[in-house]
């Protein structure tokens, strides 16, 4: 494998063929700020925070940090005045959609941005795309961008509760800024975005206990995305906790009964 | 009674299966045709059709199978692809004397064949007749609009029927993709454009013959795809190619996947342009019929199918990863990749993707070679480049001009100059990606080529080009632009997406009469921020418009800013009409014009406007003959 020489901030490393900038940045300890990306997820280079400047040539150029893969050997600067402004202006851009993200809140710290040069948007996304990338790998199916134009957005088909759902929560675990939410009520799972409820899961009732749990992750579907088809989908009819319990009464008769210490408490042992 | 000397694909063609074979098969063509045979072509390009000349065709048919003929020859009547002389349709052309009638109606054509055609006398109320003077000019070939036009690409349009290939094939098309089949290797082929040095007519200037060498290096499949998602506000170059001379696109496409060893194409054509869609279908229907697209071209052997796919209304799908992702059925947004589509493009496999202006110029480049292509042009641009005049200019239409021609030559000598006695104020080139030329005043000209246009702070662009006059306010012009793309970004980055709301609520604020000290300065900031960090080629050129009018109308906003006044009057709460005691004769045309009888005044005396009552309408304004309404 070809090695290249990199100027990275003054300092002359090596990095490897088709490694991202952001790569060896963090190799080196130098801290880029990122929104959009996640190591789970291909780069969609759309927050453009890490945006950075290179020298392949004669000139400098900007390029996002996540994705540009080094193939020449380069001159990359991750602070110059230059690019410290546009992230500036990035943040500045950012917190006036969503001021109040402590993400950004300690990046327009460590930028000195003014916050009151842009009236707020009182929009509560930054419209990083992580959701809806996170939302393509495991189902592909229920949060997409939505909208023309700059009135982009994230929404579910149709802007209706979605079917698809499994409620497996990628979305909300992933979201930068902590506003896509997630409640277990009356039985089923809800994400919640935009303050509207995006999709619905059933919970499925615990045959022991009749607590509602889950929710059971449409596994067949999963499996189909993975190329497995035959596995069939595993028998969830008990919560995790009863299961657990069930299990220890089970064992605890097998192996403790005979000394008279196991009692049976009506009949919960037989439920499982 | 003779039938007219018609052209007509018979019911069952033979395939063409040699390349000579389509030699024997032209010269029959061409034995057939008498070239003193009475024809009547009629523009049925979209302009002329929206001003009804599909009725006028219809009309000559009825009116001409009616007539006993007695022996003579039936004049054919052949709707034709846009002449490009949009603003004075329909056109009738009257061959062999080349008669130029314009505005026919459908009232009109009995009188063209009675008089004109019958008895040879000429309708004078019919012939065109240049801006300020009274000589009409009967035959095409003298206007000035045309006659200053160097027409290479546009050539065959206006003289083709485009539903009918054996029309096309009697002017030579596919005797180029004849001459590479049979005489030419790949490499040669691209050595030759190459040679040409044509650069890419989609509006970034990348060398062709550059493009087309990187993709045949590359291993695995490859795809040629057109690009015909011409979406520009008022640029209609492609579209007019498209259905005036698609085999000369398809044409270009088949000896570009020739030369990158493709042999599957795609055209890319935005569902707005039905006429071209509907054209296009059926030239490639008629090619492949021929033999001369689809399977074994010509019985060489070598194949090239080519499939219509329809955008669905986006801008944005103009920019090459947005246009392939769309071509895969993803949803048409720019690819954040920083790999060339010519090494992974449309399905991740080397495609070739060029405009259709690009494509209809490489026919021509083969047949004559590119030393002759590059007699045209400059230096560094060679050949012509065809624009889509519009705006505040007598001759609104398309025309085609050798790169390098001075600007003011285009506004004055074919576009006839400013109507309304007005004066020049500037040009804006390149669509919404461009800047404005501020022409005479401040640059008093520039001539047209890739590198000069960008120096002047705007781009070439697709071919869309503006003319202004003085009555065009500057920041109205960046705002319209900005408004544009804040609708057609694909708000995937953000600097694209929250610069472009920025810069609108900054200019609506302005045109409002509410900016602020220091806007312009924010504006300049964010412009160059948008510029310097977005993704695609949409955004980082999404901010010229503005860029441009700041860097030669920063007077204009300022005094918009400071002075709270528009003073080309078009920002209505910035400016109102007063009417000049000096000059006002009292003719009183602008009190019987005015819709809200705001103006008052007595016969030969100096008028008054109520400004209580005005809408700030403008009729007063332009109807004034004195200029005696001033914008205050």
């Amino acid at each position: 494998m070809k090695v290249l020489n990199i100027v990275l901030n003054g300092k002359a490393v090596t990095a490897k063929m088709g490694q991202t900038i952001l790569e060896l940045a963090r190799e080196h300890n130098v801290f880029i700020p990122t929104l959009c990306d996640s190591p789970a997820l291909e780069a969609a280079a759309m927050c453009r925070l890490c945006t950075v400047q290179v020298i392949e040539g004669k000139w400098p150029k900007f390029v996002t940090a996540c994705n540009f893969p080094l193939r020449r050997d380069a001159e990359v600067v991750t602070d110059s005045p230059e690019v410290r402004h546009g992230r500036k202006l990035i943040i500045e851009l950012l917190m006036a959609r969503c001021p109040t993200s402590p993400e950004l809140q300690r990046l327009a710290v460590d930028y000195g941005c003014d916050l009151e040069r842009f009236a707020p948007l009182n929009d509560d996304c930054v419209v990083c795309g992580l959701c809806t990338r996170a939302c393509e790998a495991v189902t592909g199916r229920t949060l997409s961008l939505a909208g023309r134009g700059v009135a982009i957005h994230v929404d579910t088909a149709f802007q209706k509760a979605s079917e698809y759902c499994i409620g497996c929560g990628a979305c909300v675990q992933i979201c930068p800024v902590n506003k896509i939410a997630m409640e277990d009520v009356d039985g089923e799972r809800r994400i919640i975005l935009h303050g509207k409820i995006a999709s619905r899961v059933k919970l499925p009732q615990c045959t022991s206990c009749g607590k509602h749990f889950g929710p059971v992750i449409d596994l067949q579907q999963v499996m189909e995305r993975m190329g497995e088809h035959k596995i069939p989908p595993p028998n969830a009819s008990v919560c995790p906790e009863c299961s657990r319990r069930n299990l220890a009464i089970k064992l605890g008769k097998r192996y403790f009964e005979q000394y008279g210490v196991f009692e049976d408490e009506e009949g919960q042992a037989n439920a499982g | 009674m003779i039938e007219a000397t018609q052209v007509a694909t018979s019911p069952e063609v033979n395939k063409i299966t040699s390349p000579a074979g389509l030699d024997i098969f032209r010269k029959e063509l061409d034995s057939k045709l008498d070239p003193n045979a009475p024809l009547l072509i009629v523009c049925c390009g979209t302009g002329c059709q929206a001003a009804g000349s599909s009725e006028v065709v219809d009309k000559f048919r009825e009116v001409l199978s009616g007539i006993g003929w007695g022996g003579k020859v039936i004049p054919l009547v052949k709707p034709t692809g846009c002449h490009g002389f949009c603003s004075r349709g329909p056109l009738v052309i009257i061959e062999p004397q080349d008669l130029f009638y314009q505005r026919v109606t459908v009232d009109d054509v009995e009188d063209i064949v009675n008089k004109t055609i019958l008895n040879n006398e000429v309708i004078r109320k019919l012939q065109y007749k240049p801006a300020n003077s009274k000589e009409v000019i009967p035959r095409a070939s003298d206007i000035p609009y045309y006659a200053k036009q160097t027409r290479l690409v546009l050539k065959n349009i206006g003289k083709v029927d485009p539903t009918e290939i054996n029309d096309s094939i009697v002017r030579g098309s596919y005797s180029a993709l004849a001459k590479v089949l049979t005489r030419m290797s790949p490499d040669q082929v691209i050595d030759e454009v190459a040679n040409s040095k044509l650069r890419g007519r989609g509006g970034a200037g990348f060398p062709t013959g550059l493009k087309w060498e990187s993709c045949a290096k590359q291993e695995g499949t490859r795809y040629v795809i057109c690009n015909a998602d011409e979406g520009d506000p008022g640029a209609f170059m492609d579209r007019s190619l498209l259905e005036g001379d698609p085999h000369s696109v398809l044409e270009g496409m088949a000896i570009c996947a020739y030369a990158v060893g493709s042999n599957r194409g795609y055209m890319y054509v935005r569902a707005e342009y039905p006429l071209a869609v509907k054209t296009l279908t059926a030239a490639i229907r008629q090619a492949e019929a021929l033999g001369l697209l689809g399977d074994n071209i010509m019985g060489t052997g070598f194949d090239f199918k080519v499939t219509i796919s329809t955008g669905a209304g986006a801008f944005i799908c103009g920019e090459s990863s947005a246009l392939m992702a769309s071509l895969e059925g993803k949803v048409g947004r720019p690819r954040p990749k920083y790999i060339r589509s010519v090494e992974k493009g449309f399905r991740d496999c080397p495609s070739n993707l060029n405009n259709v202006e690009t494509y209809a110029n490489i026919p021509d480049i083969i047949t004559n070679g590119g030393d002759w292509y590059k007699s045209f042009g400059t230096e560094r641009s060679s050949g012509t480049k065809v624009f889509a005049l519009t705006g505040n200019v007598y001759n609104i239409g398309l025309v085609e001009v050798p790169m390098g021609i001075s600007l003011m030559e285009i506004v004055y000598g074919i576009g006839g100059g400013i109507p309304n006695k007005r004066s020049l104020k500037g040009v804006q080139t390149g669509g919404p990606s461009g800047g404005c030329i501020p022409i005479p005043h401040k640059i008093p000209d520039i001539n047209v080529g890739y590198g000069k246009l960008a120096e002047a702070g705007s781009i070439m662009g697709s071919g869309g080009m503006i003319v202004m006059d003085e009555d065009t306010c500057m920041i109205e012009v960046a705002r319209y632009f900005v408004n544009f793309l804040v609708e057609e970004s694909c708000g995937q980055c953000t600097p694209c997406r929250e610069g472009l709301i920025r810069m609108r609520e900054i200019l609506n604020r302005i045109t409002q009469g509410d900016g602020k000290e220091g806007d312009v300065e924010l504006l300049d900031e964010i412009g160059n921020f948008t510029n310097n960090f977005s993704l695609c080629g949409l955004g980082t050129s999404a901010a010229n418009p503005v860029l441009s009018t700041i860097r030669f109308f920063r007077d204009e906003y300022d005094a918009h800013i400071r002075d709270k006044k528009c003073p080309a009057g078009v920002c209505k709460p910035l400016f109102h009409y007063d009417i000049e005691a000096e000059t006002c004769t009292g003719c009183g045309l602008c009190k019987t014009k005015c819709p809200v009888k705001a103006i008052t005044g007595e016969k030969k005396k100096t008028h008054v406007i109520d400004q209580s009552l005005c809408i700030k309408c403008m009729e007063c304004y332009k109807n004034c003959k004195f200029r005696s309404v001033k914008i205050m």
